[in-house]
């Protein structure tokens, strides 16, 4: 029978196992990114010092959004909130949470803290670009943009090829007027796949 | 029956070298002969390959751990359907599952087609086998399963316990079935370019396999969304992973070809445009097993992470450069009398569909790509997450869903005013209804109010398709509502299969749309202490701890909590969650532990509560509490969405009647003409 003691130290120890146990066991793990766990002491702290008669700006549910929009630093691909509020052995979200709340309690706003977290990790630290990446943010819009432009283009030109085209005078054809009359009818109810 | 297999594989390499080497001869030099001994060389490949697959699952079955495949994907005490999806849990085996899919495809598209297709058979049965000999030789070279270990060892190391779920069984597979579907379109698309038939004959073919491709694709996303969702623990079904997203990428690539074939078989336009769709579907079905395959993209899944990634690219590239060489020779070729009467008709609706499919396609690559993108311009790694593809794509996806409802009841050509007046007048009260209702029950999200006006306005334009054709069935007929509903699907499959996809698709945003009030709950609890909190509707729940509790299985140590959870007063029940370490015959810990979920669901919520932690020396538990509204209408949603697929593809429906775009290629003859009008 395991204690729940050593149920923990198995835990703990199961992520550095994992980066010893032979390359030919080498298997699936689809819940972390690669590679061992970074531990927390590997990962800086991002503390600021409080701000003079610190009072907390954002409330506990503002304090959760804010983690989801900041990239846990433990391999994950997953945002500091849910990271830690998932994965069992990460060490990382944890930490970065208790700075979240360090940095709330000291007066920061959302986005000093964001900068704080940026300053100390760099752009991944952010769950998706900042906004003034023009280049991220703005592609894919340009995008569709020059795609309806080339679009309406092409529609013109249909369009104006059709109005260019001169009727055609059907002579001699060779049908009876009920098998026009026929026609006419098949082409009218052309409103149906 | 290993050996047989391993020996069977090398023999698919030659057998589908040489058919790629006589089929390209047969179509250039038009030698019969040729062309014959290719198709039989792809049918022989077809066989090997199943006989590798049939040596491997033989290893699987009958737990041969002499090979490291086995020894490193299952143990002795798995069960033994776990043992069967090992197949393709790993790099290798999965591998040998894409080339036994593509070679069975291929071997049943020439078979059923060739005839009807001959000059294009023997192009086709080429590019068939040429992507066989990559995927076979990048087995063979780089990704064996049939690789020995120097010593057997006594036990395997088992399959990650995350893949043990019946998700595993039916999520790769049909993901599979449908990435490498596109390859027969892609194929035919090929030999039509190099044969320079470029008329409406090819679209028979391609039209049927690109419908099988969205349809295993659309199973195998919304499959592993669920599989996402009750075992990963995130709270939700969509993270914009990157293989998530590669699997999504040919998903809408297909789905705007399906739409814009259709302006084709009508009207005779667009075919440069269905051959770049056809050619990039399998192009980034390609570059999704690539992404997968590869770990070039930081992701969950980038367990997959081999050397099989630049091999990978290299395919990607020349199949890349191959296709715009052929394309862009053969651009005069595809030149089509193209005529519009109206910006306002079906074929404009159906133009601006594509343009909002792929439009979503494209911001979904670049989200994909730009950490890449941003590394190798020098730039710092940036993290593309969740709110980049919910900023660009959410208005896009309203957009589409509009047209949802519009593209299918316009009128072709040109649409009257009274045409626009007697469609969609109800449909846009009904949406109106909708989006008032919701606004006075308090709803203030803007998106969300639009996405439920829209929702509302493409479900009515469907129930009005179905409640006209009833009618009109029993007014003729006199049939019950049942069975006049059976017979107006019966008789046109496709339209009414369509119909029904898009009543999935209205669920699925419905259901997207709720996701705008979810809301998470961060809460610890000793045993017997309790949290209220107030559900996205206004119930007040309340969660009364059950104390932790610890025990063992044979294969596991468990950590448990349950919460009592009561609604409004009302016990609902207990909603249990776990932590588990699986272990080996030695108790040795096997992978990282995992999360099972507690969720209880309704038409209205889920409740999905994860155990996220254990403070031992408090004996608290940390728990996270998500209330996730309409999540069970995808799951419908998706569910609807197969059965329209299914209606769709029923091959009887194509037999009654000629497709439209046969009869809009231009008559040679009044003989031909008098043909394509009925008595």
């Amino acid at each position: 029978m395991t204690s729940r003691r050593e149920f923990f130290v198995r835990a703990a120890s199961v992520t550095a196992a994992l980066g010893v146990s032979g390359n030919a066991f080498a298997q699936d793990q689809p819940q972390k990114a690669s590679g061992p766990m970074p531990m927390s002491s590997t990962v800086p702290s991002v503390r600021l010092p409080p701000k003079p008669n610190a009072k907390p700006l954002l409330t506990t549910d503002e304090r959760d959004a804010l983690e989801h929009r900041i990239h846990c630093q433990c391999g994950c691909t997953l945002d500091i909130f849910t990271c830690r509020t998932t994965d069992f052995t990460c060490q990382v979200s944890p930490a970065m949470h208790r700075d979240v709340i360090a940095l709330v309690e000291g007066g920061y706003n959302a986005q000093e803290i964001i900068d704080a977290f940026v300053g100390t990790f760099g752009e991944t630290a952010r769950m998706a670009p900042k906004r003034s990446n023009v280049f991220a943010w703005f592609t894919p819009g340009a995008a569709v943009i020059v795609g309806a432009g080339a679009l309406a283009l092409l529609l013109k030109r249909w369009k104006s090829e059709r109005t260019a085209l001169a009727p055609v005078v059907l002579t001699g054809i060779d049908a009876t007027p009920e098998e026009l009359a026929r026609l006419d009818a098949v082409l009218k109810g052309d409103d149906r796949p | 029956m290993t050996l047989i297999g391993e020996l069977s594989l090398w023999v698919a390499l030659l057998m589908a070298a040489w058919s790629t080497t006589v089929s390209y001869a047969g179509g250039a030099t038009r030698r019969i002969d040729l062309v014959n001994s290719g198709i039989r060389g792809l049918y022989a490949t077809f066989a090997m390959i199943l006989l590798a697959a049939i040596g491997l699952w033989t290893a699987l079955l009958t737990r041969d751990f002499s090979l490291e495949y086995v020894a490193g994907h299952i143990s002795a005490a798995m069960p033994s359907i776990y043992v069967f999806t090992a197949f393709w849990s790993g790099q290798a085996g999965s591998m040998l599952f894409w080339a036994l899919i593509l070679s069975m495809y291929g071997t049943i598209a020439i078979a059923t087609s060739r005839k009807r297709n001959e000059e294009l058979a023997p192009w086709a049965t080429g590019t068939i086998s040429a992507i066989l000999v990559f995927f076979i030789a990048t087995i063979c070279f780089k990704a064996n399963p049939f690789v020995r270990l120097p010593f057997t060892p006594i036990d395997g190391r088992g399959m990650n316990p995350q893949l043990q779920n019946p998700g595993m069984a039916l999520h790769p597979p049909n993901l599979y079935l449908g990435y490498v579907a596109t390859a027969i379109p892609f194929a035919f698309a090929i030999a039509a370019l190099f044969a320079k038939r470029l008329d409406a004959e090819w679209l028979g073919v391609v039209r049927r396999w690109a419908l099988l491709s969205w349809f295993f694709l659309t199973i195998g996303i919304v499959l592993g969304m669920w599989w996402a969702y009750v075992e990963l623990g995130w709270g939700g079904y969509w993270a914009w992973d990157p293989v998530e997203n590669s699997s999504f990428l040919p998903w809408l690539t297909t789905t705007a070809f399906l739409h814009s074939i259709m302006i084709q078989e009508k009207r005779g336009m667009l075919r440069k445009w269905n051959v770049v769709l056809v050619v990039v579907s399998f192009l980034l079905s390609v570059f999704g097993t690539f992404i997968t395959r590869s770990g070039v993209i930081e992701s969950v899944h980038s367990f997959a992470q081999s050397p099989v990634g630049p091999w990978f690219a290299t395919f990607f590239f020349l199949a890349t450069g191959l296709s715009v060489y052929l394309v862009g020779v053969r651009l005069k070729d595809l030149e089509a009398k193209a005529e519009l009467e109206s910006m306002v008709s079906r074929e404009a609706a159906f133009l601006y569909n594509n343009l909002l499919l792929c439009g979503i396609a494209f911001a979904v690559l670049w989200g994909t790509v730009f950490p890449i993108i941003s590394e190798w311009a020098g730039k710092p790694k940036i993290t593309v997450g969740p709110p980049f593809f919910n900023t660009v794509n959410v208005p896009l996806g309203l957009l589409l869903l509009a047209l949802t409802g519009v593209g299918p009841l316009i009128a072709w050509r040109r649409a009257s005013v009274s045409n626009l007046k007697r469609q969609f007048a109800t449909p846009a009260i009904a949406g109106l209804v909708v989006a008032i209702g919701l606004l006075a029950a308090g709803m203030r999200d803007a998106y969300a109010l639009v996405a439920y006006y829209l929702c509302g306005f493409v479900a009515a334009t469907i129930f009005q398709e179905f409640y006209k054709g009833i009618r009109a069935r029993q007014a003729i007929h006199g049939e019950s509502v049942f069975t006049g509903f059976v017979r107006l699907v019966g008789r046109n499959r496709r339209r009414y299969g369509g119909y029904i996809v898009h009543a999935g698709i209205v669920m699925l945003f419905a259901a997207f749309a709720g996701l705008a009030f979810r809301t998470e709950h961060d809460i610890s609890l000793r045993a017997g202490e309790s949290y209220s909190v107030k559900d996205p509707y206004g119930h007040q729940w309340k969660f009364v701890s059950q104390g932790v509790s610890y025990f063992n299985r044979p294969d596991r140590d468990v950590l448990a909590v349950g919460l009592e959870a009561f609604r409004d007063g009302k016990r609902v029940g207990i909603i249990p969650t776990e932590k588990r370490q699986y272990v080996d015959t030695q108790r040795q810990p096997l992978f990282n532990p995992i999360t099972e979920v507690g969720i209880r669901s309704n038409a209205k919520l889920d409740t999905y509560v994860v155990l996220a932690g254990y403070i031992r020396d408090k004996d608290v538990a940390e728990l996270r509490v998500t209330f996730n509204p309409l999540v069970v209408w995808v799951w419908i949603g998706g569910f609807l969405m197969m059965i329209g697929g299914l209606v769709v593809m029923w091959p009887q429906a194509e037999r009654r009647k000629p497709q439209g775009g046969y009869a809009a290629v231009m008559p040679a003859s009044r003989s031909d003409m008098e043909v394509a009008v009925p008595a």
